[in-house]
């Protein structure tokens, strides 16, 4: 099957999840198409959590449609099978050893990879003879994102995989987890709210806020759809049809602008400067937190 | 997934299993003197010994020492309830582990049928092996006594044991996937347990099958048979009175002869205040006065040769009630917990 006619590794249609009275996805419509390491980013409380708790099957919507690998999540032991999820906490089993997770994950998965495994298990430093329950934050993640990766999904699912992780130990983590989406030529979904490792590793951008998709593409596409403007002061309604403002900054004796330019816009005011993609994610959650053209909000303040 | 299972579940498999070792050894030691001394019995009563006091003492030496194995075989279901069933669950989801095993290539009904059945297979074959062993080493005992269908001893005989077993261990599991947490869910069962192990022997049991009746004519002496006469209500009632081969469910209030219940006063004077007539036996005067009445009781017992019927209709029942709880954590894990 080739990109173009199989089934996209996430569809999502008006999907919306309600705990009670809270709503922590509403109305989410998402498209993303095989083979991206797909960032996930947001402050806390966006949905992020929900959003991969929903792809992986282990909470189901309140209303709407998502699709998996072209199926509803977990449906059934052969769809299992294609998605690997890793959860924040990195559960394991604590009275376990090393070996007896490997051995779990040989026997509950029948396209497990004992070669890939091994060699992960060696090259992260972790002994089969150890407990998982003595193990730190960050080999307990490198032991979950193992038996994860050991079974060969077709899908990643990584929840914060380096929030308990140290800079060294994430740097690491986030080198070997390249290593493995290279040599599974799989899909990875994964959620951060550290921009910096976001751009590092991912060629697919979704910016969930507010339980609300604010943006969503290829990271190469977006960053050649976006960019800085320089506008004079209060000249902001006068930008070209098919070109929005995101967000408005002063500097220096006018303001810059970051816009998005539509395919087949007018003519531009001025030169535009390429935006890094820091940038660009921090001026959509700037915009959904209710701050369009103010200063920089810090990520995680909303109103 | 039966490997997985076995490895979570080795360490406490390991404790039960020292433990039913212990209690195995002390069966089978029990079991061989009771057969050493009623030996002992059959000699003395056939080399032309006292028979009635030889039976006496022989049953005397055991009767106590098997209503306390009783006890303590009753609360080896609760035990397993408590200590195989309810962490069943509730430790995955207290843990979070439910979401490292819920992603490996299993469903997560697969994963909760197959513990169900391995842990509860096995608690079943615990109390199993126990029951058979105090049911081997009291044998001699219960033919004697006659008393295999009484309350407590029914429920520590032959196959009802397995069954509380499978109820109590599914109830735990049920009870620690709604709760959620291993200790509450674990105080949870053993209180639940209680009081279904409460309600169904007093209450369900006597009616299992429509009981046999009998009307008894209360004369002095039929009163002297009784190990008690009136209640701490004041009723006027006679205690403990039994029918051959059969278990006694229920004995009316003393009637009278057009099987009204005896006047409360009428009782009590004679209860009290009894002409003396230097009348012997258990209750003296009393039993005289009250014998003078005319009175009569009647009896509801359930005959001995009923007494498989009953082990089958109660087994049943748990089962059933096991299957149910079964069923219903099956669908509880696949539509709700996450």
């Amino acid at each position: 099957m080739t990109e173009e006619n199989s089934p996209p590794v996430l569809h999502a249609e008006g999907l919306t999840k309600r705990y009670g009275k809270r709503v922590a996805l509403d109305h989410c419509d998402l498209r993303i198409p095989r083979g991206r390491v797909i960032g996930l980013v947001g402050p806390n409380g966006a949905g992020k959590s929900t959003l991969l708790q929903l792809a992986c099957g282990l909470i189901t919507p309140t209303a709407g449609t998502l699709r998996v690998l072209g199926a509803r999540p977990a449906a059934d032991a052969a769809h299992l099978a294609r998605v690997g999820y890793v959860a924040q906490d990195t559960p394991v089993y604590a009275g376990l050893t090393v070996g007896d997770h490997l051995r779990m994950g040989a026997r509950l998965n029948p396209s497990w990879d004992p070669a890939l495994a091994a060699r992960r298990v060696d090259q992260v430093g972790l002994h089969r003879s150890q407990r998982a329950g003595r193990l730190s934050g960050g080999q307990r993640a490198q032991l979950a994102l193992t038996i994860a990766a050991a079974k060969r999904p077709e899908l990643l699912i990584l929840d914060e995989p380096a929030a308990a992780l140290d800079p060294l130990a994430r740097d690491g983590f986030l080198h070997h987890l390249m290593e493995f989406v290279g040599e599974l030529g799989a899909s990875a979904l994964l959620s951060s709210h550290l921009l910096g490792d976001v751009a590092r590793i991912c060629d697919h951008l979704v910016v969930l806020a507010a339980g609300r998709v604010q943006l969503a593409g290829d990271v190469t596409d977006l960053l050649a759809q976006h960019g800085w403007l320089a506008v004079p002061r209060g000249a902001r309604d006068r930008l070209p049809a098919g070109v929005e403002p995101v967000r408005r900054e002063p500097a220096g004796p006018d303001d810059r602008c970051l816009v998005r330019i539509a395919p087949g816009a007018g003519p531009l005011p001025g030169p535009v400067r390429p935006v890094r993609l820091e940038e660009l994610v921090l001026a959509y959650l700037s915009r959904a937190a209710g701050a369009p053209a103010g200063p920089v909000t810090p990520l995680g303040v909303r109103r | 997934m039966t490997w997985l299972t076995w490895r979570q579940f080795r360490a406490s498999a390991l404790a039960g299993l020292a433990g039913l070792t212990l209690l195995a050894a002390y069966l089978v030691h029990l079991g061989l003197a009771v057969r050493r001394d009623h030996d002992a019995y059959l000699s003395r009563c056939h080399s032309g010994g006292d028979c009635g006091r030889a039976l006496a003492q022989f049953l005397g030496e055991y009767q106590n020492t098997l209503l306390y194995l009783a006890g303590l075989l009753a609360l080896v279901p609760a035990a397993l309830g408590m200590f195989w069933g309810a962490p069943l669950v509730a430790r995955e989801l207290e843990a979070g582990t439910h979401r490292l095993v819920w992603n490996q290539s299993v469903t997560r009904t697969r994963w909760f049928t197959v513990k169900l059945l391995v842990v509860g297979l096995a608690a079943m074959a615990v109390a199993g092996l126990a029951s058979a062993l105090l049911t081997w080493a009291a044998s001699p005992v219960d033919r004697l006594a006659g008393d295999r269908f009484s309350t407590i001893v029914f429920g520590a005989r032959n196959l009802a044991p397995v069954a509380y077993a499978a109820f109590a261990f599914s109830l735990g599991t049920v009870i620690g996937l709604l709760v959620r947490r291993t200790l509450p869910a674990m105080a949870l069962t053993a209180v639940a347990f209680a009081i279904v192990q409460f309600v169904l022997p007093n209450v369900v049991r006597p009616h299992l099958m429509p009981p046999v009746t009998v009307s008894r004519p209360m004369t002095a002496a039929a009163i002297n048979e009784a190990r008690g006469l009136g209640s701490i209500t004041g009723a006027p009632v006679v205690k403990g009175l039994s029918v051959p081969d059969a278990w006694v469910s229920d004995v009316s209030e003393l009637l009278t002869a057009d099987g009204r219940p005896l006047a409360t006063d009428r009782f009590d004077r004679c209860f009290q205040d009894p002409p003396a007539t230097g009348a012997t036996g258990t209750f003296g005067d009393a039993a005289v006065c009250l014998g003078g009445l005319d009175l009569h009781v009647v009896l509801s017992y359930q005959p001995n040769h009923r007494y498989w019927m009953f082990q089958f209709l109660e087994s049943g029942i748990y089962l059933t009630l096991s299957g149910l709880l079964a069923g219903f954590g099956r669908w509880q894990v696949r539509r709700r917990v996450t």
